[in-house]
Protein backbone atom coordinates (compact mmCIF):
# COMPACT_ATOMS: atom_id res chain seq x y z
CA UNK A 1 0.00 0.00 0.00
CA UNK A 2 2.43 2.68 -1.15
CA UNK A 3 1.13 6.24 -1.04
CA UNK A 4 4.24 7.24 -2.99
CA UNK A 5 6.55 5.80 -5.59
CA UNK A 6 10.30 6.13 -5.84
CA UNK A 7 13.10 5.94 -8.37
CA UNK A 8 16.74 5.04 -7.71
CA UNK A 9 19.90 6.61 -9.19
CA UNK A 10 23.53 5.81 -8.34
CA UNK A 11 25.23 8.41 -6.15
CA UNK A 12 29.02 8.27 -6.35
CA UNK A 13 30.60 4.82 -6.55
CA UNK A 14 29.29 3.66 -3.17
CA UNK A 15 25.81 5.08 -2.89
CA UNK A 16 22.22 5.22 -4.10
CA UNK A 17 19.82 8.14 -4.25
CA UNK A 18 16.09 7.45 -3.90
CA UNK A 19 13.71 10.18 -5.07
CA UNK A 20 10.13 9.93 -3.83
CA UNK A 21 7.11 11.18 -5.74
CA UNK A 22 3.33 11.01 -5.40
CA UNK A 23 1.38 11.05 -2.13
CA UNK A 24 1.57 14.12 0.10
CA UNK A 25 4.68 15.95 1.26
CA UNK A 26 4.43 14.84 4.87
CA UNK A 27 4.05 11.16 3.97
CA UNK A 28 7.02 11.36 1.56
CA UNK A 29 9.27 13.07 4.10
CA UNK A 30 8.33 10.80 7.00
CA UNK A 31 8.72 7.66 4.87
CA UNK A 32 12.14 8.72 3.59
CA UNK A 33 13.32 9.53 7.13
CA UNK A 34 11.85 6.35 8.65
CA UNK A 35 13.64 4.30 5.98
CA UNK A 36 16.89 6.19 6.67
CA UNK A 37 16.56 5.48 10.42
CA UNK A 38 16.26 1.74 9.71
CA UNK A 39 19.10 1.67 7.15
CA UNK A 40 21.50 3.56 9.42
CA UNK A 41 21.64 0.56 11.77
CA UNK A 42 22.61 -1.93 9.08
CA UNK A 43 26.15 -3.27 8.97
CA UNK A 44 28.16 -1.77 6.11
CA UNK A 45 26.09 1.43 5.89
CA UNK A 46 28.13 4.61 6.36
CA UNK A 47 25.38 7.18 5.81
CA UNK A 48 21.61 7.09 5.45
CA UNK A 49 20.49 10.70 5.08
CA UNK A 50 17.04 11.85 4.06
CA UNK A 51 15.92 15.16 2.62
CA UNK A 52 12.27 16.15 2.29
CA UNK A 53 11.59 13.79 -0.59
CA UNK A 54 14.84 11.94 -1.09
CA UNK A 55 17.21 9.59 0.65
CA UNK A 56 20.87 8.78 0.03
CA UNK A 57 22.33 5.51 1.22
CA UNK A 58 26.13 5.16 1.22
CA UNK A 59 27.94 1.94 2.02
CA UNK A 60 31.38 0.37 2.48
CA UNK A 61 32.14 -1.50 -0.74
CA UNK A 62 34.16 -4.12 1.14
CA UNK A 63 31.08 -5.03 3.20
CA UNK A 64 28.25 -4.67 0.71
CA UNK A 65 27.84 -4.97 -3.06
CA UNK A 66 26.13 -2.21 -4.93
CA UNK A 67 23.31 -4.66 -5.76
CA UNK A 68 22.79 -5.54 -2.08
CA UNK A 69 22.73 -1.87 -1.15
CA UNK A 70 20.11 -1.16 -3.79
CA UNK A 71 17.92 -4.00 -2.54
CA UNK A 72 18.26 -2.85 1.09
CA UNK A 73 17.19 0.66 0.09
CA UNK A 74 14.19 -0.61 -1.90
CA UNK A 75 13.09 -2.87 0.95
CA UNK A 76 13.42 -0.13 3.55
CA UNK A 77 11.36 2.29 1.46
CA UNK A 78 8.64 -0.30 0.73
CA UNK A 79 8.34 -1.15 4.41
CA UNK A 80 8.41 2.41 5.71
CA UNK A 81 5.13 3.55 4.16
CA UNK A 82 2.92 2.75 7.13
CA UNK A 83 5.22 4.26 9.71
CA UNK A 84 3.65 7.70 9.94
CA UNK A 85 2.10 8.26 13.42
CA UNK A 86 4.34 10.11 15.87
CA UNK A 87 5.59 7.77 18.56
CA UNK A 88 5.66 10.39 21.34
CA UNK A 89 3.47 13.31 22.45
CA UNK A 90 4.00 16.66 20.73
CA UNK A 91 6.96 18.77 21.90
CA UNK A 92 5.76 22.22 22.96
CA UNK A 93 7.92 25.06 21.65
CA UNK A 94 7.13 28.44 23.24
CA UNK A 95 7.55 31.25 20.68
CA UNK A 96 7.59 35.00 21.00
CA UNK A 97 6.36 36.26 17.60
CA UNK A 98 7.41 39.50 15.91
CA UNK A 99 9.51 42.41 17.13
CA UNK A 100 13.22 41.79 17.47
CA UNK A 101 12.54 38.04 17.76
CA UNK A 102 10.84 37.79 14.38
CA UNK A 103 12.25 40.60 12.22
CA UNK A 104 10.22 39.59 9.14
CA UNK A 105 6.92 39.00 10.98
CA UNK A 106 5.24 42.39 10.44
CA UNK A 107 6.26 42.48 6.77
CA UNK A 108 4.90 38.97 6.20
CA UNK A 109 1.60 39.78 7.92
CA UNK A 110 1.21 42.72 5.55
CA UNK A 111 2.21 40.69 2.49
CA UNK A 112 -0.18 37.86 3.38
CA UNK A 113 -2.97 40.28 4.44
CA UNK A 114 -3.21 38.83 7.93
CA UNK A 115 -3.55 40.59 11.28
CA UNK A 116 -0.66 39.63 13.59
CA UNK A 117 -3.09 37.73 15.85
CA UNK A 118 -4.46 35.79 12.88
CA UNK A 119 -0.94 34.84 11.76
CA UNK A 120 -0.03 33.68 15.25
CA UNK A 121 -3.28 31.74 15.67
CA UNK A 122 -2.78 29.96 12.33
CA UNK A 123 0.87 29.16 12.98
CA UNK A 124 0.27 27.85 16.51
CA UNK A 125 -3.05 26.07 15.99
CA UNK A 126 -1.76 22.80 14.57
CA UNK A 127 0.59 19.97 15.34
CA UNK A 128 3.51 19.84 12.89
CA UNK A 129 5.80 16.93 12.13
CA UNK A 130 9.57 17.17 11.84
CA UNK A 131 9.88 16.32 8.14
CA UNK A 132 13.64 16.11 8.26
CA UNK A 133 16.67 17.50 10.09
CA UNK A 134 19.54 18.94 8.11
CA UNK A 135 21.31 21.89 6.49
CA UNK A 136 22.82 22.99 9.84
CA UNK A 137 23.16 20.98 13.07
CA UNK A 138 19.69 20.31 14.49
CA UNK A 139 17.84 22.52 11.98
CA UNK A 140 14.29 21.12 11.80
CA UNK A 141 12.09 21.30 8.71
CA UNK A 142 8.45 21.15 9.95
CA UNK A 143 5.26 20.79 7.99
CA UNK A 144 2.76 21.18 6.64
CA UNK A 145 2.46 24.96 6.98
CA UNK A 146 -1.11 26.29 6.44
CA UNK A 147 -1.39 27.65 2.86
CA UNK A 148 -2.35 31.11 4.16
CA UNK A 149 1.13 31.43 5.71
CA UNK A 150 3.20 30.26 2.74
CA UNK A 151 5.82 32.59 1.30
CA UNK A 152 9.20 32.51 -0.43
CA UNK A 153 12.72 32.71 0.95
CA UNK A 154 14.63 35.94 1.49
CA UNK A 155 16.32 37.15 -1.69
CA UNK A 156 19.51 37.70 0.32
CA UNK A 157 20.17 35.23 3.15
CA UNK A 158 21.14 36.59 6.57
CA UNK A 159 24.75 35.98 7.61
CA UNK A 160 23.66 35.41 11.21
CA UNK A 161 20.38 33.94 12.44
CA UNK A 162 20.18 33.59 16.26
CA UNK A 163 19.61 30.14 17.73
CA UNK A 164 15.94 29.39 18.47
CA UNK A 165 14.73 31.46 15.51
CA UNK A 166 11.55 30.23 13.83
CA UNK A 167 11.17 30.80 10.10
CA UNK A 168 8.80 29.97 7.26
CA UNK A 169 9.51 29.04 3.63
CA UNK A 170 7.17 27.45 1.12
CA UNK A 171 5.03 24.73 2.71
CA UNK A 172 7.36 24.44 5.72
CA UNK A 173 8.24 26.18 8.94
CA UNK A 174 11.68 25.66 10.46
CA UNK A 175 13.57 26.12 13.70
CA UNK A 176 17.27 27.04 13.90
CA UNK A 177 18.63 24.91 16.77
CA UNK A 178 21.96 26.75 16.57
CA UNK A 179 22.97 30.15 15.30
CA UNK A 180 23.83 29.93 11.59
CA UNK A 181 23.47 31.80 8.33
CA UNK A 182 19.96 31.40 6.93
CA UNK A 183 17.58 32.40 4.16
CA UNK A 184 14.17 31.80 5.75
CA UNK A 185 12.01 34.81 6.71
CA UNK A 186 11.96 34.88 10.54
CA UNK A 187 8.65 35.17 12.41
CA UNK A 188 9.69 34.58 16.03
CA UNK A 189 12.08 32.92 18.42
CA UNK A 190 11.92 30.33 21.17
CA UNK A 191 13.80 30.65 24.47
CA UNK A 192 13.73 26.86 24.82
CA UNK A 193 17.11 25.15 24.79
CA UNK A 194 17.13 23.08 21.60
CA UNK A 195 20.66 21.77 21.86
CA UNK A 196 22.61 20.06 24.63
CA UNK A 197 26.11 19.23 23.40
CA UNK A 198 26.63 16.67 26.18
CA UNK A 199 23.18 15.04 26.12
CA UNK A 200 22.59 11.51 24.84
CA UNK A 201 20.52 13.06 22.03
CA UNK A 202 22.13 16.48 21.49
CA UNK A 203 19.23 17.97 19.53
CA UNK A 204 15.60 18.19 20.67
CA UNK A 205 14.23 17.63 17.15
CA UNK A 206 14.43 14.28 15.39
CA UNK A 207 12.69 13.39 12.17
CA UNK A 208 9.07 12.27 12.67
CA UNK A 209 8.61 14.04 16.03
CA UNK A 210 5.40 16.02 16.60
CA UNK A 211 5.79 19.72 17.47
CA UNK A 212 3.38 22.43 18.61
CA UNK A 213 4.18 26.16 18.87
CA UNK A 214 2.85 27.96 21.96
CA UNK A 215 2.68 31.77 21.67
CA UNK A 216 4.31 33.68 24.55
CA UNK A 217 4.96 37.38 25.18
CA UNK A 218 8.30 39.10 25.64
CA UNK A 219 8.18 38.91 29.45
CA UNK A 220 7.61 35.15 29.32
CA UNK A 221 10.44 34.85 26.77
CA UNK A 222 12.85 36.64 29.09
CA UNK A 223 11.72 34.63 32.11
CA UNK A 224 12.16 31.33 30.25
CA UNK A 225 15.48 32.44 28.84
CA UNK A 226 16.74 33.25 32.35
CA UNK A 227 15.36 30.05 33.89
CA UNK A 228 15.25 27.30 31.28
CA UNK A 229 13.08 24.36 32.31
CA UNK B 1 49.14 21.15 34.01
CA UNK B 2 51.80 22.60 31.75
CA UNK B 3 50.91 23.54 28.20
CA UNK B 4 52.83 22.06 25.27
CA UNK B 5 53.08 25.49 23.71
CA UNK B 6 51.67 28.97 23.48
CA UNK B 7 50.51 30.51 20.20
CA UNK B 8 52.54 33.67 19.58
CA UNK B 9 51.19 34.32 16.03
CA UNK B 10 47.96 32.63 14.97
CA UNK B 11 48.49 32.29 11.20
CA UNK B 12 45.55 32.72 8.82
CA UNK B 13 43.37 30.00 10.32
CA UNK B 14 44.80 27.41 12.68
CA UNK B 15 42.36 24.90 14.17
CA UNK B 16 42.35 21.63 16.09
CA UNK B 17 41.24 18.79 13.81
CA UNK B 18 40.95 15.01 13.88
CA UNK B 19 39.09 12.82 11.37
CA UNK B 20 35.72 14.44 12.09
CA UNK B 21 32.21 13.20 12.76
CA UNK B 22 31.24 10.63 10.15
CA UNK B 23 27.69 9.27 10.05
CA UNK B 24 25.89 12.21 11.70
CA UNK B 25 24.61 14.02 8.62
CA UNK B 26 21.02 13.00 9.47
CA UNK B 27 21.33 15.38 12.47
CA UNK B 28 22.53 18.17 10.20
CA UNK B 29 26.06 17.69 11.56
CA UNK B 30 28.78 18.00 8.89
CA UNK B 31 31.83 15.76 8.71
CA UNK B 32 34.45 18.40 9.64
CA UNK B 33 37.88 17.01 10.57
CA UNK B 34 41.10 17.60 8.65
CA UNK B 35 40.36 18.95 5.17
CA UNK B 36 43.23 16.71 3.99
CA UNK B 37 42.82 13.69 6.30
CA UNK B 38 45.58 11.70 4.57
CA UNK B 39 48.21 14.31 5.41
CA UNK B 40 47.04 14.48 9.04
CA UNK B 41 47.11 10.67 9.26
CA UNK B 42 50.63 10.53 7.78
CA UNK B 43 51.90 13.24 10.16
CA UNK B 44 50.34 11.29 13.03
CA UNK B 45 52.06 8.09 11.90
CA UNK B 46 55.39 9.94 11.82
CA UNK B 47 54.67 11.16 15.38
CA UNK B 48 53.80 7.63 16.57
CA UNK B 49 50.11 8.49 16.94
CA UNK B 50 46.97 6.68 15.75
CA UNK B 51 45.85 8.14 12.38
CA UNK B 52 42.91 10.16 13.76
CA UNK B 53 44.73 11.77 16.69
CA UNK B 54 43.93 15.47 17.14
CA UNK B 55 46.50 17.85 15.67
CA UNK B 56 46.71 21.38 14.29
CA UNK B 57 45.53 22.29 10.81
CA UNK B 58 47.30 25.37 9.41
CA UNK B 59 45.80 27.24 6.46
CA UNK B 60 47.95 28.93 3.75
CA UNK B 61 50.07 30.68 6.37
CA UNK B 62 50.82 28.88 9.60
CA UNK B 63 51.21 29.98 13.22
CA UNK B 64 54.25 30.62 15.41
CA UNK B 65 54.50 28.73 18.71
CA UNK B 66 56.68 29.01 21.79
CA UNK B 67 57.11 25.67 23.52
CA UNK B 68 56.38 25.51 27.23
CA UNK B 69 57.61 21.98 27.77
CA UNK B 70 59.48 19.23 25.95
CA UNK B 71 57.50 17.85 23.07
CA UNK B 72 57.90 15.73 19.94
CA UNK B 73 56.02 16.51 16.75
CA UNK B 74 55.87 15.84 13.01
CA UNK B 75 54.66 17.97 10.10
CA UNK B 76 52.60 16.93 7.10
CA UNK B 77 50.59 18.27 4.16
CA UNK B 78 51.61 21.52 2.48
CA UNK B 79 55.25 22.54 2.91
CA UNK B 80 55.15 25.82 4.86
CA UNK B 81 58.93 26.19 5.34
CA UNK B 82 58.71 25.49 9.04
CA UNK B 83 61.68 26.25 11.27
CA UNK B 84 62.55 25.34 14.86
CA UNK B 85 64.77 28.04 16.38
CA UNK B 86 65.56 29.08 12.81
CA UNK B 87 66.56 25.60 11.59
CA UNK B 88 64.49 24.26 8.66
CA UNK B 89 62.39 21.17 9.39
CA UNK B 90 61.61 18.23 7.12
CA UNK B 91 58.05 16.97 6.70
CA UNK B 92 56.99 13.52 7.97
CA UNK B 93 59.92 13.26 10.38
CA UNK B 94 59.84 13.33 14.17
CA UNK B 95 61.31 16.51 15.70
CA UNK B 96 62.03 17.22 19.37
CA UNK B 97 61.49 20.60 21.01
CA UNK B 98 62.53 21.91 24.42
CA UNK B 99 60.93 24.49 26.67
CA UNK B 100 61.22 28.00 25.10
CA UNK B 101 61.99 26.65 21.60
CA UNK B 102 60.33 28.61 18.81
CA UNK B 103 58.43 26.87 16.01
CA UNK B 104 57.61 29.12 13.06
CA UNK B 105 55.33 27.78 10.34
CA UNK B 106 55.64 29.98 7.27
CA UNK B 107 53.52 30.25 4.14
CA UNK B 108 52.69 27.48 1.67
CA UNK B 109 53.87 27.85 -1.92
CA UNK B 110 51.92 24.81 -3.07
CA UNK B 111 48.95 23.28 -1.31
CA UNK B 112 46.72 24.98 1.22
CA UNK B 113 46.97 23.10 4.51
CA UNK B 114 49.75 21.84 6.74
CA UNK B 115 49.34 19.61 9.78
CA UNK B 116 51.26 19.51 13.05
CA UNK B 117 50.93 16.18 14.87
CA UNK B 118 52.22 16.23 18.46
CA UNK B 119 53.23 12.84 19.92
CA UNK B 120 50.46 12.02 22.39
CA UNK B 121 47.91 14.21 20.60
CA UNK B 122 46.23 17.46 21.59
CA UNK B 123 43.52 18.03 24.16
CA UNK B 124 40.35 19.52 22.71
CA UNK B 125 36.66 19.91 23.40
CA UNK B 126 34.69 16.88 22.35
CA UNK B 127 31.46 17.29 20.40
CA UNK B 128 29.68 14.11 19.29
CA UNK B 129 32.81 12.00 19.49
CA UNK B 130 35.26 14.29 17.73
CA UNK B 131 37.54 17.14 18.77
CA UNK B 132 37.35 18.77 15.36
CA UNK B 133 36.73 22.48 15.33
CA UNK B 134 33.47 23.34 13.52
CA UNK B 135 33.64 27.12 13.33
CA UNK B 136 30.16 27.79 11.87
CA UNK B 137 28.51 26.44 15.01
CA UNK B 138 31.41 27.26 17.37
CA UNK B 139 31.70 23.61 18.44
CA UNK B 140 34.62 21.33 19.24
CA UNK B 141 38.38 21.91 19.27
CA UNK B 142 39.48 25.04 21.10
CA UNK B 143 36.28 26.91 22.07
CA UNK B 144 34.92 26.11 18.60
CA UNK B 145 37.19 28.69 16.96
CA UNK B 146 40.53 29.26 15.28
CA UNK B 147 43.48 29.76 17.62
CA UNK B 148 44.57 33.31 18.48
CA UNK B 149 47.74 34.72 20.02
CA UNK B 150 48.04 33.79 23.67
CA UNK B 151 46.09 30.53 23.36
CA UNK B 152 47.76 27.50 24.86
CA UNK B 153 47.63 23.95 23.57
CA UNK B 154 47.78 20.95 25.88
CA UNK B 155 48.78 17.34 25.38
CA UNK B 156 46.08 14.67 25.43
CA UNK B 157 48.83 12.42 26.84
CA UNK B 158 47.77 9.49 24.69
CA UNK B 159 50.26 6.64 24.58
CA UNK B 160 52.43 7.17 21.51
CA UNK B 161 53.94 4.23 19.64
CA UNK B 162 57.27 4.25 17.87
CA UNK B 163 57.34 6.90 15.14
CA UNK B 164 56.77 5.43 11.69
CA UNK B 165 59.07 6.05 8.79
CA UNK B 166 56.98 7.49 5.94
CA UNK B 167 58.53 6.35 2.64
CA UNK B 168 58.99 9.14 0.09
CA UNK B 169 56.61 7.42 -2.33
CA UNK B 170 53.77 7.71 0.19
CA UNK B 171 54.24 11.42 0.83
CA UNK B 172 51.74 13.55 -1.08
CA UNK B 173 53.48 15.61 -3.71
CA UNK B 174 51.61 18.90 -4.05
CA UNK B 175 51.65 21.11 -7.13
CA UNK B 176 49.35 23.77 -8.59
CA UNK B 177 47.56 21.30 -10.89
CA UNK B 178 45.01 18.82 -9.55
CA UNK B 179 43.46 15.88 -11.36
CA UNK B 180 40.33 14.81 -9.50
CA UNK B 181 38.32 11.79 -10.52
CA UNK B 182 34.54 11.97 -10.39
CA UNK B 183 31.28 10.32 -11.40
CA UNK B 184 28.41 12.28 -12.97
CA UNK B 185 25.92 13.37 -10.27
CA UNK B 186 22.19 12.64 -10.11
CA UNK B 187 21.23 15.96 -11.74
CA UNK B 188 24.03 15.96 -14.34
CA UNK B 189 21.39 15.69 -17.05
CA UNK B 190 19.98 19.08 -16.04
CA UNK B 191 23.09 20.58 -17.64
CA UNK B 192 22.48 21.80 -21.16
CA UNK B 193 23.69 19.74 -24.10
CA UNK B 194 27.48 19.50 -24.06
CA UNK B 195 27.86 21.11 -20.61
CA UNK B 196 28.63 17.85 -18.82
CA UNK B 197 31.31 17.06 -21.40
CA UNK B 198 32.83 20.52 -20.91
CA UNK B 199 32.76 20.06 -17.13
CA UNK B 200 34.94 16.97 -17.65
CA UNK B 201 37.24 18.58 -20.23
CA UNK B 202 37.69 22.16 -18.99
CA UNK B 203 40.65 23.41 -16.99
CA UNK B 204 39.00 24.95 -13.91
CA UNK B 205 40.58 27.53 -11.65
CA UNK B 206 40.02 27.58 -7.90
CA UNK B 207 38.31 30.89 -7.11
CA UNK B 208 38.89 33.22 -4.17
CA UNK B 209 36.07 31.55 -2.26
CA UNK B 210 37.96 28.47 -1.09
CA UNK B 211 37.40 27.41 2.50
CA UNK B 212 36.47 24.33 4.52
CA UNK B 213 32.85 24.58 3.30
CA UNK B 214 33.72 24.46 -0.36
CA UNK B 215 35.64 25.72 -3.35
CA UNK B 216 34.36 27.96 -6.13
CA UNK B 217 35.38 26.74 -9.61
CA UNK B 218 35.95 29.38 -12.25
CA UNK B 219 36.68 29.38 -15.96
CA UNK B 220 33.40 28.48 -17.62
CA UNK B 221 29.71 28.78 -16.96
CA UNK B 222 27.64 25.63 -17.34
CA UNK B 223 24.15 26.48 -18.54
CA UNK B 224 21.34 24.46 -16.94
CA UNK B 225 18.13 23.41 -18.62
CA UNK B 226 15.00 24.98 -17.17
CA UNK B 227 13.88 22.70 -14.37
CA UNK B 228 11.46 22.81 -11.46
CA UNK B 229 13.18 23.98 -8.26
CA UNK B 230 14.66 21.05 -6.36
CA UNK B 231 13.56 20.11 -2.87
CA UNK B 232 16.53 20.13 -0.49
CA UNK B 233 18.35 16.83 -0.89
CA UNK B 234 21.46 15.36 0.76
CA UNK B 235 24.93 16.53 -0.30
CA UNK B 236 28.35 15.27 0.84
CA UNK B 237 31.97 16.34 0.75
CA UNK B 238 33.01 15.87 -2.87
CA UNK B 239 29.63 16.86 -4.30
CA UNK B 240 29.88 19.41 -7.14
CA UNK B 241 26.79 21.62 -7.15
CA UNK B 242 25.81 23.91 -10.00
CA UNK B 243 23.59 26.87 -9.05
CA UNK B 244 21.49 28.67 -11.70
CA UNK B 245 24.35 31.11 -12.39
CA UNK B 246 26.27 28.16 -13.89
CA UNK B 247 29.35 28.49 -11.65
CA UNK B 248 30.10 25.07 -10.11
CA UNK B 249 30.96 24.74 -6.43
CA UNK B 250 32.85 21.78 -4.94
CA UNK B 251 31.85 20.90 -1.38
CA UNK B 252 34.48 20.13 1.28
CA UNK B 253 34.45 18.68 4.80
CA UNK B 254 32.44 21.42 6.57
CA UNK B 255 29.70 21.50 3.90
CA UNK B 256 26.07 21.60 4.94
CA UNK B 257 24.18 18.29 4.86
CA UNK B 258 21.45 19.14 2.35
CA UNK B 259 21.35 21.47 -0.62
CA UNK B 260 18.91 22.65 -3.25
CA UNK B 261 21.20 23.01 -6.30
CA UNK B 262 21.69 20.37 -9.00
CA UNK B 263 24.43 17.87 -8.07
CA UNK B 264 26.36 17.53 -11.32
CA UNK B 265 29.26 15.36 -10.12
CA UNK B 266 30.55 13.40 -7.13
CA UNK B 267 34.27 12.98 -6.51
CA UNK B 268 35.46 9.43 -5.98
CA UNK B 269 36.06 8.69 -2.29
CA UNK B 270 39.77 7.97 -2.82
CA UNK B 271 40.47 11.50 -4.16
CA UNK B 272 38.58 13.46 -1.49
CA UNK B 273 41.69 14.14 0.59
CA UNK B 274 43.18 16.16 -2.29
CA UNK B 275 40.40 18.78 -2.07
CA UNK B 276 41.84 20.04 1.24
CA UNK B 277 44.94 21.23 -0.62
CA UNK B 278 43.18 23.35 -3.27
CA UNK B 279 44.16 26.99 -3.04
CA UNK B 280 42.93 30.01 -5.01
CA UNK B 281 44.53 30.05 -8.46
CA UNK B 282 45.21 26.30 -8.62
CA UNK B 283 44.06 24.49 -11.76
CA UNK B 284 41.70 21.52 -11.57
CA UNK B 285 40.69 18.94 -14.12
CA UNK B 286 37.90 16.45 -13.48
CA UNK B 287 38.28 13.02 -15.00
CA UNK B 288 35.13 10.96 -15.51
CA UNK B 289 35.30 7.46 -14.08
CA UNK B 290 32.91 4.51 -14.01
CA UNK B 291 31.69 3.27 -10.63
CA UNK B 292 33.61 0.00 -11.08
CA UNK B 293 36.86 1.81 -11.84
CA UNK B 294 36.26 4.22 -8.92
CA UNK B 295 35.94 1.27 -6.53
CA UNK B 296 39.08 -0.29 -8.01
CA UNK B 297 41.00 2.97 -7.48
CA UNK B 298 39.75 2.96 -3.88
CA UNK B 299 41.06 -0.57 -3.34
CA UNK B 300 44.42 0.29 -4.90
CA UNK B 301 44.90 3.43 -2.81
CA UNK B 302 43.91 1.55 0.36
CA UNK B 303 46.44 -1.18 -0.38
CA UNK B 304 49.12 1.40 -1.27
CA UNK B 305 48.78 2.80 2.27
CA UNK B 306 47.95 -0.61 3.78
CA UNK B 307 51.21 -0.97 5.76
CA UNK B 308 50.68 2.38 7.51
CA UNK B 309 46.91 2.18 7.92
CA UNK B 310 45.94 -1.49 8.21
CA UNK B 311 42.42 -0.56 9.38
CA UNK B 312 41.56 1.38 6.27
CA UNK B 313 42.50 4.37 4.22
CA UNK B 314 41.61 7.60 5.98
CA UNK B 315 39.83 9.91 3.61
Amino acid sequence: MSAFSFSLTPFGENGWLATLSGGDMVARALSANAAADVLRNSAGVTDAVAGVESLILRFRPEEMTTGDAKKKLEDALRQSTSKTPASAPAIDIPVCYGGEYGPDFERLCEKLSLAPDQFIALHSSQVYRVLTVGFAPGFAYLGPLPPALQTGRLSTPRAHVPSGSVGVAGAMTGVYALASPGGWPLIGRTPKKLFDPHGAAPFIFTSGAAVRFVPIDEDAFKALEANPV
Amino acid sequence: MTAIAEITMPGLMTTLQDLGRPGLRHLGVPLSGAADPLSLALANAAAGNAPGTTGLECTLKGPSLRFRSEAAFALGGADMNATLNGEPLDLYTLHHAKNEDKLVIGAARTGARAYIAFSGGLKGEDFLGSRSTYISAALGGHEGRALISGDEIFSAELPAAAPRDIPKALRPNLAHDFFLRALPGPEALQLSEGSLASFFSAAWTVGRRADRMGVQLEGKTLPLEEAAPMASSPVFPGTVQCPPDGAPFLLLCDAQTVGGYPRIAQLIAADLHLTGQLRPGDRVWFQKLSADLAREVGRQKASFYGDLFPHGFFC
